[in-house]
């Protein structure tokens, strides 16, 4: 308790020890006050709700930082329906002790719920609505608008004594007493719902004394074992009859309960324990396939992977394969550094330092190909330049020389009659240099004297059309017309024989073919054919 | 019998929502220890 004077929290002394004052009759108010809270409540208790207001008004009005009879005041208020009442003795107790206040909850729980707060706060203009209604005298109107209040705010107490107040105006007794019975089951002591009611019952008295029966003929209530009802102005109460049950019939009656119950077991209880176990196998299947279906995604990447790090491993070996293997960098470094060495021993062993520069690169040079680019090209790319300048220097050194020294070997072998050995050097020769008319001449010739005239005739054509200048032109042309075609035309003249063996054809007919195939052949060499 | 203008006459408006911060200001707040400070002051002024 504190000084009402200095807000001083006070000992047992008569007095304030801080400021003097006599707190005597202090304590008497504060202890009547709280006389009246503990009566106000224990109305509110049994639904005395417009005596709680009483009582809890009067605690107040001894006290009036009573905090607990204030805020017991704004829940019978509340209860009553009277919403603003309510808030308001809840606001004071809050500004009166702002801490560890009940009321705090109070208005949170009504603040949290909009939607009941507005409908509560449309059900008082609606309630004031019908009070201007019937004080203009529009009591349908009023009875209207109040039983649409009642709808939203079934607790408005003042609603159902206006209510009632206008049914009895209205002699309807009966629904006076309805909607005054109803009232009543919120605020039990309530003196001006009492009165109202006493007034309906009262009115419903006489009207049935003057109509001579009872307005509630019927069954009014039905107790435990007994239905009570009125007639005329006699209560009558009559008991309900009942039938004892023997023995045997209560023995039917377990072994049926047992029987319902199974029965309630086995269509209620299993489906729904079967359902939940479904749903426990659906749940646990689901996140089994999440899983599986995880694990297949890893390892879906995981493969991307591996091949990822083949293909890169494939890609680093067939570099190491390019720089070490028998094609490799190295291997190439080593006939060049070896070619180099047996150029400077041995300056006239062109063919080997030669046959050396050659393992470095395949010939450009294949078939009967005659002019080739960049014979000698290295791809600047793969080989270093000063790896370039030396094979070219090289190379351009001894490739004419070895080139010369194949086609004297090869005239050799063809005037030998080793036209396999000549061939071999002078292929050698223009596989060296390409461009070399006379190696090409003698390796036709070397072609045309081991019986493949075939090639001799290619070759013989494209030294006379892609050599025209050179001195070896006319004599493949003189070859072309004399020898090769003639053996050319031999061959295609059996061909055509074994082809037409039925037929006979002379030696006329034969060359005459031939001479037309030659011309033929002559004419597609002229279009730039590329030999095989 | 209830005279119903007189039982009507003692009808109030509800108070709306809009009404709660002029009813708030409106509630009487004077309570009997407020009298007896207020008697004890006089007493004194008197006294003086």
């Amino acid at each position: 308790m504190r000084c009402f004077n200095c807000g001083c929290e006070l000992t047992r002394n008569d007095f304030c020890t801080n400021c003097g004052a006599d707190i005597q009759e202090y304590r008497r108010i504060v202890r009547l006050s709280n006389q009246y809270y503990n009566d106000g409540l224990m109305k509110a208790r049994v639904r005395d709700l417009s005596g709680a207001v009483v009582s809890l008004r009067a605690s107040l009005k001894l006290n009036r930082t009573n905090i607990d009879a204030r805020n017991l005041l704004g829940l019978v208020y509340f209860e009553m329906g009277e919403a603003v009442a309510a808030f308001s003795e809840w606001v004071v107790s809050k500004n009166i002790k702002p801490d560890k206040n009940i009321a705090d909850d109070f208005i949170e729980d009504v603040q949290s719920n909009p939607s009941r707060l507005s409908g509560i706060n449309q059900s008082i203009k609606k309630y004031n609505q019908a009070l201007d209604y019937a004080r203009q005298g529009s009591l349908d109107l009023a009875v209207i608008q109040l039983k649409k209040v009642l709808q939203v705010n079934p607790n408005l107490i003042v609603a159902y004594e206006l209510l009632g107040l206008l049914y009895l105006q209205s002699q309807e007794f009966n629904k006076a007493r309805r909607i005054l019975t109803q009232a009543s089951k919120i605020d039990r002591n309530n003196t001006r719902i009492l009165n109202y009611l006493r007034e309906a019952e009262e009115g419903i008295r006489i009207r049935n004394n003057a109509e001579g029966r009872g307005d509630d003929a019927g069954p009014v209530t039905v107790g435990g074992d007994a239905i009570t009802y009125r007639s005329g102005n006699e209560t009558i109460i009559q008991p309900v009859n009942t039938v004892e049950r023997k023995g045997g019939s209560s023995i039917l009656n377990i072994i049926i309960g047992a029987l319902i119950g199974c029965a309630l077991m086995f269509f209620l209880v299993l489906p729904a324990r079967i359902n939940k176990a479904s749903e426990q196998m659906n749940a646990q299947l689901k996140q089994v396939s999440d899983e599986l279906t995880s694990k297949n995604a890893d390892l879906e990447e995981q493969t991307k992977r591996i091949e990822a790090l083949q293909a890169e491993n494939d890609t680093v070996r067939a570099q190491i394969d390019n720089l070490t293997g028998s094609s490799g960098m190295v291997e190439r470094y080593d006939y060049l550094a070896s070619a180099a060495l047996n150029y400077m021993r041995n300056p006239q062993d062109v063919v080997g330092t030669e046959s050396l520069l050659k393992n470095i690169t395949a010939s450009a040079v294949s078939g009967n190909s005659m002019i080739t680019d960049n014979v000698t090209g290295l791809d600047p790319g793969i080989y270093s330049e000063a790896f370039r300048n030396l094979y070219n220097y090289l190379n351009g050194d001894v490739a004419s020389k070895a080139a010369s020294s194949y086609i004297v070997q090869g005239k050799e072998a063809l005037s030998r009659g080793e036209y396999t050995a000549a061939i071999a050097d002078l292929r050698r020769a223009v596989e060296i240099d390409p461009a070399n008319d006379e190696a090409w001449y003698y390796l036709a010739e070397s072609y045309k004297e081991s019986g493949d005239s075939v090639n001799a005739t290619q070759i013989y054509s494209r030294i006379v059309n892609e050599m025209p200048d050179s001195q070896y032109a006319e004599r493949s042309r003189n070859s072309l017309t004399n020898g090769a075609a003639t053996d050319n035309t031999a061959e295609t003249a059996q061909t055509q024989q074994n082809d037409n063996a039925m037929v006979a054809v002379d030696n006329e007919a034969a060359l005459a073919e031939a001479l037309a195939l030659q011309q033929a052949a002559a004419g597609a060499a002229a279009q730039g054919e590329a030999p095989q | 019998m209830i005279d119903f203008d007189e039982e009507l006459r003692k009808f109030h408006p509800s108070k709306e929502l809009e009404d709660a911060e002029n009813a708030i200001r409106a509630l009487d707040m004077t309570d009997v220890v407020d009298l007896i400070v207020a008697l004890e002051e006089k007493s004194k002024y008197q006294q003086q």
